[in-house]
């Protein structure tokens, strides 16, 4: 396989590669290359976080309102902890597609929640069901405790409704905006009412809440359960061309090609399985098109997986490595609302760009960086006087510049570009990189990665 | 290898003859909106504001009923008529309603509320419906529709909210022009930006947007800087972080930036707990600093054309809890302060306290959006209908 192709898909299915580990793939052809990304992402490697403050708690336990607080806090605080063990898995992935996809879902599936014992279940959900049947992922997901929170389904009863889940479903998850009728979702809420879980997160149907009359669901008659509402969407061709379309501009580019999309649509259709999907478009001829290639604008984690693929770096304080993806915009395990961060374009403002192009300084090279006091909801009001509205901080980390000397050691800083960089270059980026080309490879490295250029992949 | 043809032919086709003019001509050619001197401030109170504590109906029984601990005793209030007072904090705020620069629009919310603070606020940012998800802020739509430089909203912060972000356009978070301006003039930005051309190629190419992005950021912050260099408040602002805000607003608008949509907040309102002290220190820093920022924007001859709103993503419960404090709650009242309004004072009668759905929450009287479309129609000049997506009926106070 091309050298050039081989850098373009491991910028799309990860977070690049390393001149080292690309120097053995060369010789192999893109079939077998691709077959063993797929074997390499067999197995499921869950997320673990400590909860045992949460097991063997006595009712009169939970009814203290005291501890109650306290468990509150100290679960939040653990979301918080969760948001860097994902992110350094990101890092250091084992299963690297999986873990792309896992991030791929988290802005489809889309959920937060401040109960850890249950956000740990939901993100792992996402990573065991990322290559699977989208079938069995939907009804999973409809089952989780946190999705039953966030989307209200819980409150979800015969004798009082609540719509949400089921508009949501369809809109976000399913079929996109125009596929159904007012009628559908509110008979398709029949179905899902009763939904329930009990307090570790597993899933409990509580039969005297559900309605189990007869609904009328997209032109079908039954006495439908949640799960065989999923399948009547599932049915529906336009599902597999809504998800298809995701995934071509999340894998592919922006600007979606309706003959590579029916492609797509027709290999998923009927059976849902991602894996299949994603191994047509990493097999076919167009995903190496020219104009696929150096176009699609990196999200922040991306931004930051890329740059630890190329030197690793580590944050020594977990506040400050979410100081950052506050910065840029993206913080894992808390996404704006249900329709998930607004991607390509979206992710840039004339703020967030600043951020980018000083990021490597900041991470790799001490440079400074604002951010601003001002405070969120549950601020204390206590220092209102001492807060600032734009405050200097460096991030501390631990960079592995021996591991960035090792694996590019054979390459020239020239090469080290178009190893780095799949964009076209500006006349003026050109010239920087002119003026810095006799300097270090550790200074020329941060220059491209201080570069416009490098926020695409 | 095609990218070396294409580096190719991109140096062959600028040649030198597409060579970018300075940055603060191109944009000032090239901007077609028409200015409008107008401006509008708005406030978020963060955390949700006690509104009945706030705007206090000191004659209704059910108010002292279900509020037993944290109610505000009437000889305390500071009456705006009989039957109604501000809150005692509120004494700076009540001086410019008594010179009739202030509206207080009551019982605002919209259908099927959320009581999360990031939901409800992400509907008062999007002008969404509770049901429907937007991923672009009301003030980011108006600057799409009126292809507007990034600096034509600002919002005084290190990063930007959805309200101020669109499909096309996005406002600027910016706390001080003076340091975002030498941080882009930095020889790595100069050397990327000066003259860079702006090839036809590149302009599709999701680069040629980068790149873009930047030159509008790197010429609203030469234009902030250069024209509010000179220009410093000499008023006293309370010293904290609201304080600081405002002043930068006032810096901003008193320099003839033509920045429309300025956007600020306090934090701290989400009073579940002991709320009577922290409102009050809340609510006293809130009055002072508008006072006092009033007081600056009419010595420079600026308040008549600046609208200041204020909202928070939602009221509390009328029944207080058992920590005294409040928990989320619907519909609140909102601030409208300016020069000439054409209905100052009360806007309309205050929350029915006995009608209350079955959280023991207000109904509410008036959508958040008509208070927007208000704005939008009447002094910002455009068809509310284009910013919100739908229609909606305007109110009377300006």
């Amino acid at each position: 396989m091309k050298t050039e192709h081989i850098l373009h898909l491991y910028n799309r299915i990860g977070f690049g590669i390393t001149p080292k580990e690309l120097k053995k793939l060369t010789s192999r052809t893109r079939n077998e290359i691709i077959s063993s990304l797929f074997f390499q992402s067999k197995d499921y490697t869950p997320l673990h976080i400590d909860t045992s403050f949460l097991s063997n708690l006595s009712k009169a336990q939970l009814k203290n309102k005291k501890k109650r607080k306290e468990l509150i806090k100290l679960s939040r605080k653990k979301v918080k902890d969760l948001n860097n063990i994902w992110l350094n898995r990101i890092f250091n992935p084992n299963e690297l597609l999986r873990e792309k996809m896992t991030l791929f879902w988290a802005n489809h599936f889309v959920c937060k929640d401040n109960n850890i014992l249950h956000l740990l279940q939901y993100n792992n959900t996402l990573r065991k069901h990322a290559l699977g049947s989208f079938s069995d992922f939907t009804k999973t997901i409809s089952k989780e405790a946190s999705m039953l929170k966030y989307l209200n389904n819980k409150q979800n009863k015969k004798n009082s409704p609540n719509e949400n889940f089921a508009r949501e479903l369809m809109e976000l998850f399913t079929l996109g905006q125009g596929n159904y009728t007012e009628k559908d979702i509110q008979e398709s809420a029949k179905a899902f009412t009763g939904y329930n879980h009990d307090f570790k997160g597993d899933f409990k149907l509580r039969e005297k809440h559900h309605d189990a009359s007869e609904k009328s669901f997209l032109n079908k008659q039954g006495n439908f359960n949640g799960d065989d509402i999923i399948d009547i969407i599932l049915s529906q061709k336009q599902c597999a061309k809504f998800i298809s379309e995701k995934v071509y501009k999340y894998f592919v580019n922006d600007v979606v090609n309706e003959q590579h999309l029916n492609e797509m649509t027709t290999i998923f259709y009927p059976n849902y399985n991602i894996e299949k999907l994603l191994k047509h478009v990493f097999l076919s001829d167009w995903f190496y098109d020219e104009n696929n290639i150096g176009n699609k604008i990196k999200s922040p984690i991306e931004l930051l997986a890329g740059i630890h693929k190329t030197v690793p770096f580590s944050f020594n304080k977990k506040k400050q490595g979410i100081l950052i993806q506050k910065l840029l915009g993206q913080i894992l395990l808390s996404p704006p609302n249900v329709a998930g961060w607004k991607q390509g374009k979206g992710w840039i403002d004339s703020n967030t760009i600043v951020t980018r192009l000083r990021l490597p300084s900041v991470l790799l090279n001490n440079a400074e960086i604002n951010y601003s006091e001002k405070g969120d909801f549950k601020d204390e009001i206590k220092n209102f006087n001492q807060k600032k509205l734009r405050k200097k901080a460096f991030i501390k980390t631990s960079t592995q510049w021996t591991v960035f000397e090792r694996n590019y050691n054979l390459l020239k800083n020239e090469e080290l570009v178009t190893h780095i960089i799949t964009s076209p270059l500006s006349k003026n980026a050109e010239n920087i990189l002119k003026t810095y080309s006799t300097s270090s490879k550790k200074d020329y490295c941060i220059q491209i990665l201080s570069l416009p250029e490098y926020q695409l992949c | 290898m095609k990218r070396r043809n294409f580096i190719k032919r991109t140096s062959l086709a600028t040649g030198g003859l597409f060579l970018a003019p300075q940055f603060l001509k191109a944009f000032e050619s090239n901007n077609p909106s028409v200015f409008n001197e107008k401006k509008v401030v708005i406030i978020q109170l963060k955390g949700g504001n006690d509104g009945l504590n706030t705007v206090v109906p000191f004659r209704n029984d059910l108010y002292y009923q279900n509020r037993e601990q944290i109610a505000i005793t009437k000889n305390s209030l500071l009456s705006l008529n009989d039957e109604v007072g501000f809150h005692p904090s509120l004494k700076p705020l009540k001086k410019l309603y008594d010179k009739g620069h202030v509206s207080i629009i009551n019982n605002v919310g919209y259908p099927n509320p959320n009581r999360s603070h990031f939901r409800s606020t992400d509907i008062w940012q999007t002008a969404s419906n509770s049901n429907e998800f937007l991923q672009t802020g009301w003030i980011g739509r108006y600057l799409d529709i009126t292809k507007a430089k990034p600096y034509k909203a600002i919002e005084v912060d290190e990063n930007l909210s959805l309200m101020l972000k669109g499909d096309l356009q996005n406002g600027l978070a910016i706390t001080n022009p003076k340091l975002f301006y030498k941080l882009l003039k930095q020889p790595f930005f100069n050397g990327l930006l000066d003259n860079y051309s702006s090839d036809a190629h590149l302009n599709e190419h999701n680069l040629g947007y980068l790149y873009n992005t930047m030159i509008d950021a790197k010429s609203s912050a030469e234009y902030i800087y250069e024209k509010s260099k000179t220009k410093a408040s000499t008023i006293d602002y309370p010293k904290n972080i609201f304080g600081k805000q405002l002043k930068t607003i006032s810096e901003f608008i008193t320099s003839g930036l033509e920045t429309q949509v300025y956007y600020a907040a306090l934090s701290g309102f989400d009073t579940h707990a002991n709320q009577k002290n922290r409102q009050a220190k809340l609510l006293e820093l809130y009055a002072e600093s508008m006072e006092v920022f009033v007081n600056d924007l009419q010595k420079n001859n600026a308040f008549e054309d600046t609208l200041i709103l204020t909202f928070s993503e939602f009221g509390r419960r009328v029944k207080q809890n058992g920590s005294n404090g409040t928990d989320h709650g619907t519909a609140n009242n909102v601030f409208v302060i300016g020069k000439d309004l054409k209905k100052a004072g009360l806007y309309n009668s205050l929350p029915n306290l006995q009608n209350l759905d079955t959280n023991g929450d207000l109904k509410f009287s008036i959508d958040f959006r008509e208070v927007y479309a208000t704005i939008l129609d009447k002094w910002l000049h455009i068809e509310n209908s284009k910013v919100l997506n739908n229609k909606f009926s305007t109110l009377g106070f300006i």
